[in-house]
């Protein structure tokens, strides 16, 4: 095909549009839903993995050093938690007079029974760590133990388990829905661009009978498809960013922003949420027209 | 420019359109296949154009074999191919100027020569006047002279008319035969595909007339009805 060719079919995509305004508007309305329903998940998931990821860094590895650890046994762990940034969070190490004192603060009123306790003597020295995600924990529990010093490494397995499966799982149902739904947007823009292409079949054939290419005939219809892929994608974005942004205004009027339970702001999921409508929104369009047209096109 | 060689075309339905067809026509020749309804006269046009292959045998368009040729290269065959039909086959979008232009727009002619172009093909077939009408606001004939125009714009050396006067007074006929006639004077090879006896009568052309699938007569020149003499024999493949 020739540039000259080639612009020739993209500008009769966009003339298409105005040609079949109800085709037009029932494509857009079929394309918006779906779109919402998918930025809907896309929030959704974010906002669980947002709230997964810090709760799973809330319950810290606790690492016990043995009582006879050395100063340089110490600076080891503390050099591998300072240098592995993509894994540690965070990291704190506390002395034995710090974890005396936590443990009085932790007996209340009862306090007074360790007045005589020789804490250098029976407590260790300690890190306390949280993590960037808490699937690490594993990983991060064995290097840990590897170390000399080391006396043992507290992981609260149980939640790090948990939140390990519920991370995978929203990311799974997150998929297997924006696929479902990926499909049934197909399959109705299919159908429905079908309706814009029938009302074309003579039209088609004409084109046939001169010459067309195949890629000549069903381009504008991509393009067609792409271009209300996309205007339902910024759609969807636009409502989807004023409906989450009410949401969130009414979810956190009680919940500090700090909180493990606070909400992703729509300023943060904004752009994530545009990429993936656009992106589906074009895909949608643009390939479920190509599919629609094929079988008009068969020269 | 075009060889039917033993060509049999069976349709999926079983009717046995063609039934070891050959003939040879050179170029800027100008031909009428005639026959009753269901003869095979269209079929032999939509083997032409590949829109139909044969079920045995070879169609040679300036001896390349078009029926065993790739999907690919059909819309090529096509563009080198003016095609007109009974019903014109307009786009009722577009107006005149915009029904020529498209057959070039395919071709990517660039912008200025594909205007010159298709002022000179309107004048040709006299509507340059109707540049801006919609093909609904035109005469029957006036809708041929624009299929026609547009069948002439990417100046084809073959130009297949499927009962090109079918839908028209006789009146109009004349006048669109003429103007197929002119453009075989160029040198276009002109194959039609007709029912009109009078006009072929009139135009002693070539003429080809098919019966249940099988050539009973080509004559060099002859009318609608007629003997078959031995000028008029069916070529024989052996």
């Amino acid at each position: 095909m020739s540039v000259r060719a080639f612009f020739n079919s993209l500008r009769e995509g966009f003339t298409g549009i105005l040609r079949h305004p109800i085709v037009t508007l029932a494509s857009v309305t079929t394309i918006l839903l779906m779109l919402l329903l998918m930025a809907g998940f896309v929030i959704f998931s974010a906002d669980a993995r947002h709230i997964m990821r810090a709760i799973g860094q809330e319950p810290p590895i606790e690492v016990y050093m043995r009582l006879s650890s050395t100063d340089v046994e110490r600076q080891a762990v503390t050099d591998y938690l300072v240098s592995d940034t993509a894994h540690i969070r965070t990291y704190e190490m506390l002395s034995p007079e710090q974890n005396y004192n936590d443990f009085r603060k932790n007996l209340g009123g009862s306090s007074s029974i360790l007045d005589d306790f020789d804490y250098n003597q029976y407590l260790p020295y300690t890190f306390r760590i949280q993590l960037t995600d808490p699937t690490y924990s594993g990983d991060v529990s064995m290097k840990l133990q590897a170390f000399p010093g080391v006396s043992k490494v507290m992981l609260e397995q149980q939640v790090m388990v948990f939140l390990t499966s519920a991370t995978k799982w929203v990311n799974i149902a997150t998929g297997a829905a924006f696929l479902v739904l990926f499909l049934i947007a197909l399959f109705i823009i299919s159908n429905m661009v079908r309706i814009s292409v029938y009302s074309r079949a003579a039209e088609i054939n004409i084109m046939k009978y001169v010459g067309a290419t195949n890629t000549y005939i069903r381009l504008p219809f991509i393009v067609e498809g792409a271009v209300v892929g996309l205007f339902s994608a910024i759609c969807a974005w636009g409502i989807a960013y004023f409906v989450y942004d009410r949401i969130y205004s009414a979810a956190m009027a009680k919940i500090e922003p700090g909180s493990l339970y606070s909400l992703l702001p729509m300023s943060g999921l904004s752009k994530i949420v545009l990429l993936v409508c656009a992106f589906s929104g074009i895909l949608i369009g643009a390939f479920g027209s190509g599919v629609a047209v094929r079988k008009y096109i068969r020269v | 420019m075009i060889r039917f060689d033993n060509v049999y075309k069976t349709y999926r339905t079983g009717t046995d359109a063609l039934r070891g067809v050959s003939f040879h026509i050179d170029d800027g020749e100008f031909v009428f296949v005639i026959g009753k309804s269901g003869s095979g006269k269209s079929t032999i046009i939509k083997l032409m154009t590949r829109e139909e292959k044969p079920t045995e045998g070879v169609v040679y368009i300036d001896h390349f074999p078009v029926s065993r040729m790739s999907r690919t290269l059909i819309p090529v065959l096509r563009r080198h191919i003016g095609m007109i039909y009974q019903d014109f086959r307009l786009i009722e979008s577009k107006n005149v100027f915009e029904n020529i232009a498209f057959a070039g727009e395919i071709v990517g002619m660039p912008r200025k020569e594909l205007i010159q172009t298709v002022d000179i093909v309107m004048s040709v077939v006299g509507l340059r006047h109707k540049a801006a009408a919609m093909p609904l606001e035109l005469s029957g004939g006036e809708q041929q002279r624009v299929a026609i125009a547009r069948a002439m714009v990417n100046d084809p050396r073959l130009i297949l008319a499927d009962e090109p006067t079918g839908n028209l007074d006789p009146m109009t006929s004349e006048s669109i035969m003429a103007l197929l006639e002119e453009i075989n004077r160029n040198g276009t090879t002109v194959v039609v595909c007709t029912h009109d006896s009078n006009l072929v009568d009139r135009m002693q052309k070539r003429v080809i007339e098919i019966s249940e699938g099988q050539i009973c007569r080509d004559c060099k020149a002859g009318g609608y009805s007629g003997e078959t003499t031995d000028s008029c024999l069916p070529e024989v493949t052996v």
